[in-house]
C-alpha cells in the first residue's frame, strides 16, 4: 500500500492556481524527491498535505485514509511529521526542550520524554549541544534540530522542506547521510530540495513540478535528461533537440 | 552539602519563617499588609498560567475575581451556603466564563486579544453595576454587597482577628506555586510554552495549541475566582469598582510582567517588590503627593520593559546562581 | 420626533470629535502595529496645553492650535524616539511586540499621575469662553456650536492627514513602512524615523482633539481614560489603520450615545457599545473599513 497517495490535488489562492491537478504517490520506505523551479508550488503542496492549507480540489490519502483538511496536530498523531523551510525553533528554550516538545507526542511522562529526546539527539550528533539555547545555534544545527524535533514524534512519513538550504557542501553531505539513515530505519521521506546533487543522490523517485503541474517523474537519471525538465530550469533556448 | 540540599533547606527555612511570622509579628496592620501581599502574589501567579505560560496578554482578569467574590457572597447571604463551597462554585463558574471568553479570543493576535479581554472585563463590570437582580440573585448594583460579621468561624470563613486569614492565603499561595511548578515540568507546560512561542511549529509537533490555551485559561480563572472569595470574606464588603476594576486587572498583569511572566518565581517577586513600594508611598505620601505610587509603578514598568523584558527575575536568578556558586562550587565535569 | 433628529445631529457632531480623538490611535496602529494605550493621556496633555494657552493668553481656543500642534508633535516624536524605540529594537524578531503595549500603559500611568501631582485633581474649564454653551438654533433644534466647530476641525484634520499620506513623499514613506517595514527599509526608508513621524502626527491629532474638547469639556488629570477606551472601540469598529474608518466609527459611537438614552438608560448604552465592540472583534476584526493585516 502506498503510504502517501495524492490524487488530483489543486490549490487556488484567489485567482492564482498554485497547485494544478497534481497526482503522485510514495511507497513505504522510499525517499521521494520533489523538485521544480522557484514558485513551482512545492511548498504549497507540502502545506496541503500537512494540514496548513485546505485543498481546493483533489484528495490526499495517508495510509489509505483520506486526510484532506485534517488538523496538523492530528496528522502528527497519525505519524506524519514535517519540517519548515524557514526553521521555527523555540528559540528561547534549550535544544533538549525543543526535542522534548516533539517526544511528548507519544509520551506523557517527562522522564520518558527526556530519555527519548536524548536518544534522538545522540542519533543526530547533537547531544553535546543539548543545553544550548536554540536561538544561538548555527543554521546547520538549527536544521538538524528541526529534524530531531520532528523525529521525536515517531513519524512514519517525514516531510522535509528544503532542509539543505543555506548549508555548506560538507554540511549538505552530512545531511544526505542523515536522511539516508532515516530511510534505513524505516521512515518514509518526502523531500523538497533545490540542491541537485543532494536530491539526485538521495531519491529513489523524483517528481518535477512547474507552475503547479507535474511535468516529469522517474528515477533520477531519467529526470535529469528529460527535455521538459531542462527547459523548465534553464529556459526554452536550452531544450535538447 | 550538595546544591540541591542547600536549595531545599533554604526553601524550608523560608517556609518556617513565613509560617511562624504571625507568632512574632503581632501587629494587625502589618499582618493586613502581608495578607494583601500574599493575595496579590497569588493573583499574579494564577494570571501567569495564561499570561506567562500561554504567551498572551489578558487584561481583564479582575472579572474572575469579581465572579468568585459575588458568587460566594450571594450564596452565603441569600442561601446560607458556606463560603468554602461558594468558593468552589465561583471557581467553576469562572472557569466556564473563562472558556467562553477564550474560545473566540485565543484566535486573535496579541493586541486584539488584549483589547478583547479589556472589553470583556469592563463589560462584566458594567453589567454588575447596572443589574440589581440577576434572576433570583441580588447583586445590588453599584452599592455592593456587605457581609455582616456574625457567625464567625471556620465554616463561614470569617474571623475576628487576622491570623487565620494569614494562614489561609499563605496556604493558597504555596499551593498555587506548587501547581505552577508541576505544570511547568509537565506535558501541558511544554505544550503551552511551545504554542506561545511558535504556534505553527508546535501544531506540526502534535500540539493542539488552542485547546492547551483553553485549559490554561480555565485553570487560571478558577484559581483567580478563589481569591475573589477570600477577598470578600476578608474585607466583608464588595462592590464592582473594587473587585472588577480595570485598575485591578492592569495591576495584576503589570506586577507579573515586572517580576517576570513565564517564570515561576517572577510574579511572586514582582508582588514582593512592588506592593510594599505601593503601600509605602500610599501611606506616607498619599496626602502630599497623591498618585506617587502609580508614577513609580509606571516608571518601573517602562524601565523594566526596556532593560529587562523578561522581568526582574532574570537578573535576580543570575545573582542567586552566582551566590550558589560561591557557597557550593561545582567541580568541573559533574552535575 | 424632532428631538431624535436633534440628538442625531448632535451625535454626529460629537461622534466626529470622538473620531478625531481616535485618529491618532489608528495612525499609530496602522504604521507601528502597536496599540498606544497612552493615547488618552496624550489627549489629556493636549487639553491641558490648550487650557493653559487660553487661560494665560486670552486667545480664542482654536488659535491655540498654533502652539498645541507643534508642541504635541514634538512630544510624540520624542516619546517614541526615546521610550518606545528601544523596545522595538529589542523585539525586532518577535512577530507581535506585546511589550510595547505594556510600555505605553506605563507611560499612561506616569502621565496621568504626574499631571495629578502637578496640577491637582480639580476640574477646570476656561473662563470667558467665547464658545461655551453657545447654541445654534435651526428651527426647533438646538445644535451645540462648540461641537460644530469640532466637527469641522475633525473633517479638516482627517482630510489633511489623508492628503498628506497620499500625496507627499513622507506620507508615501509612511504608508510603505506600514505595509511592509522590511521592504520599505530596503528601499532606503529609515524605519524608525518613519515611526517617530507617525507617532508625532498621531499625538498632534490628539492635541487638536484636545483643543476641540476644551471649550465644552472639563479638563482634569484622568479625562483621557474615557476617551482611551472609547478610542480603541472606535478604531476597531472602523478598522485599524483606516482614517475614514476612525471618523465613521466615532460617529457611530456618538450617535448611539446620543440617541440611545431616548430609549434606555445611559449605562445600558454603555453596555451596547461594549457589545458592539466585541461583536466586531469576533465577526470582522478588520473593522468596517480596515485592511486585513498579515501579521
Amino acid at each position: 500500500m502506498k503510504i502517501l497517495d495524492i490524487k488530483n490535488l489543486t490549490k487556488d489562492f484567489g485567482g492564482l492556481r498554485a497547485v494544478n491537478n497534481l497526482s503522485l504517490s510514495i511507497d513505504e520506505g522510499q525517499i521521494l524527491g520533489l523538485i521544480g523551479p522557484n514558485g513551482a508550488g512545492k511548498s504549497t503542496a507540502f502545506n496541503c498535505i500537512a494540514g496548513v492549507y485546505s485543498p481546493s480540489d483533489g484528495e490526499i490519502y495517508f495510509n489509505g485514509e483520506k486526510i484532506n483538511n485534517e488538523k496538523p496536530w492530528n496528522l502528527c498523531k497519525r505519524g506524519l511529521a514535517r519540517t519548515f523551510q524557514i526553521v521555527k525553533p523555540f528559540s528561547s528554550k534549550s535544544v533538549l526542550y525543543n526535542v522534548m516538545v516533539g517526544s511528548f507526542a507519544n509520551k506523557d511522562k517527562r522522564a520518558e520524554a527526556e530519555k527519548k529526546s536524548l536518544e534522538i539527539l545522540k542519533y543526530l550528533h547533537l547531544e553535546d549541544k543539548k543545553d544550548i539555547r536554540a536561538g544561538n545555534l548555527t543554521i546547520a544545527d538549527r536544521k538538524r534540530l528541526e529534524i530531531a524535533r520532528a523525529l521525536a514524534t515517531e513519524p512514519r512519513l517525514l516531510l522535509l522542506d528544503e532542509v539543505m538550504a543555506g548549508l555548506r557542501p560538507t554540511e549538505v553531505d552530512e545531511m544526505v547521510e542523515i536522511i539516508k539513515n532515516l530511510r534505513d530505519s524505516g521512515i518514509t521521506v518526502f523531500v523538497i530540495e533545490h540542491i541537485m546533487r543532494a536530491i539526485m543522490a538521495l531519491s529513489d523517485w523524483i517528481v518535477v513540478i512547474h507552475f503547479g503541474q507535474k511535468i516529469a517523474e522517474g528515477i533520477p537519471e531519467t529526470v535529469a535528461s528529460d527535455e521538459n525538465v531542462i527547459k523548465a530550469y534553464l529556459g526554452e533556448e536550452y531544450g535538447v533537440s | 552539602m550538595t546544591r540541591q540540599k542547600l536549595q531545599i533547606s533554604s526553601l524550608v527555612l523560608v517556609g518556617i519563617i513565613t509560617f511562624g511570622l504571625p507568632v512574632v509579628l503581632r501587629s494587625p496592620t502589618y499582618l493586613h499588609i502581608l495578607i494583601l501581599l500574599y493575595l496579590y502574589a497569588y493573583l499574579t501567579t494564577s494570571w501567569n498560567l495564561v499570561g506567562g505560560f500561554a504567551g498572551v496578554l489578558p487584561l481583564g482578569h479582575a472579572a474572575f475575581v469579581g465572579i468568585g467574590a459575588y458568587t460566594s457572597t450571594i450564596l452565603y447571604l441569600q442561601y446560607g451556603i458556606s463560603p468554602w463551597l461558594g468558593m468552589i462554585v465561583g471557581g467553576v463558574l469562572a472557569a466556564i466564563v473563562g472558556i467562553i471568553i477564550g474560545l473566540p479570543t485565543f484566535k486573535m493576535r496579541g493586541a486584539y486579544f488584549a483589547l478583547a479581554t479589556i472589553a470583556f472585563g469592563e463589560g462584566i463590570r458594567v453589567m454588575v453595576e447596572n443589574i440589581d437582580y440577576l434572576g433570583p440573585f441580588n447583586l445590588n448594583g453599584p452599592r455592593g454587597l456587605q457581609i455582616p460579621p456574625l457567625n464567625v468561624g471556620l465554616t463561614n470563613l470569617m474571623f475576628t482577628n487576622k491570623e487565620p486569614y494569614y494562614y489561609i492565603i499563605l496556604v493558597m499561595l504555596v499551593a498555587v506555586l506548587a501547581l505552577t511548578y508541576s505544570i511547568s515540568r509537565s506535558k501541558l507546560g511544554y505544550y503551552l510554552n511551545a504554542g506561545g512561542e511558535e504556534p505553527e511549529a508546535a501544531m506540526s509537533l502534535g500540539v493542539n495549541v488552542a485547546r492547551c490555551k483553553l485549559i490554561a485559561m480555565a485553570m487560571s480563572s478558577f484559581l483567580t475566582a478563589l481569591a475573589g472569595t477570600f477577598y470578600a470574606q476578608f474585607t466583608l464588603f464588595i462592590h464592582p469598582k473594587s473587585v472588577i476594576s480595570l485598575d485591578l486587572s492592569f495591576e495584576i498583569a503589570f506586577i507579573a510582567l515586572i517580576g517576570g511572566r513565564g517564570s515561576i518565581a517572577g510574579p511572586v517577586l514582582g508582588a514582593l517588590l512592588l506592593r510594599p513600594v505601593g503601600d509605602f508611598s500610599r501611606i506616607y505620601f498619599g496626602a502630599t503627593l497623591p498618585g506617587l505610587h502609580l508614577i513609580i509603578f509606571g516608571t518601573v514598568l517602562v524601565l523594566v520593559m526596556i532593560f529587562q523584558p523578561r522581568g526582574l527575575q532574570e537578573p535576580l536568578t543570575r545573582v542567586y546562581h552566582k551566590l550558589l556558586d560561591r557557597l557550593i562550587p561545582v567541580p568541573a565535569g559533574t552535575e | 420626533m424632532i428631538y431624535i433628529v436633534e440628538d442625531l445631529i448632535n451625535g454626529i457632531l460629537m461622534g466626529s470629535i470622538y473620531g478625531l480623538t481616535a485618529l491618532g490611535l489608528t495612525i499609530i496602529f496602522g504604521v507601528l502595529k502597536v496599540i498606544n494605550f497612552a493615547h488618552g493621556s496624550l489627549l489629556m496633555v493636549g487639553m491641558y496645553v490648550a487650557y493653559w494657552a487660553v487661560s494665560l493668553s486670552g486667545l480664542h481656543p482654536y488659535l491655540t492650535l498654533l502652539l498645541v500642534v507643534p508642541v504635541m508633535y514634538l512630544f510624540g516624536y520624542y516619546l517614541q524616539d526615546i521610550v518606545i524605540k528601544p523596545i522595538f529594537k529589542a523585539e525586532r524578531d518577535v512577530r507581535e511586540p506585546i511589550t510595547v503595549i505594556i510600555v505605553t500603559t506605563g507611560v499612561w500611568y506616569i502621565l496621568d499621575n504626574l499631571t495629578l501631582l502637578i496640577f491637582g485633581p480639580q476640574y477646570r474649564s476656561i473662563q470667558d469662553n467665547p464658545l461655551r454653551g453657545k447654541m445654534l438654533e435651526i428651527g426647533e433644534m438646538m445644535i451645540s456650536v462648540p461641537k460644530l466647530w469640532g466637527f469641522f476641525a475633525a473633517i479638516i484634520t482627517a482630510g489633511s492627514v489623508y492628503w498628506f499620506l497620499q500625496k507627499t513623499r513622507t506620507g508615501r514613506a509612511i504608508r510603505a513602512t506600514s505595509l511592509d517595514r522590511d521592504a520599505a527599509s530596503l528601499m532606503g526608508i529609515k524605519q524608525y524615523r518613519v515611526y517617530n513621524i507617525a507617532f508625532g502626527i498621531g499625538t498632534a491629532t490628539a492635541g487638536i482633539a484636545g483643543v476641540t474638547l476644551v471649550p465644552f469639556y472639563n479638563v482634569f488629570p484622568t479625562v483621557g481614560v474615557l476617551f482611551d477606551i472609547k478610542g480603541f472601540i472606535i478604531v476597531v469598529l472602523g478598522g485599524l489603520g483606516s482614517i475614514g474608518g476612525a471618523i465613521l466609527g466615532g460617529i457611530i459611537i456618538g450617535v448611539i450615545e446620543s440617541v440611545g438614552p431616548q430609549f434606555m438608560t445611559a449605562t445600558w448604552t454603555e453596555a451596547i457599545v461594549y457589545g458592539l465592540f466585541l461583536l466586531v472583534l469576533f465577526a470582522k476584526p478588520s473593522g468596517l473599513f480596515g485592511v486585513k493585516y498579515e501579521w
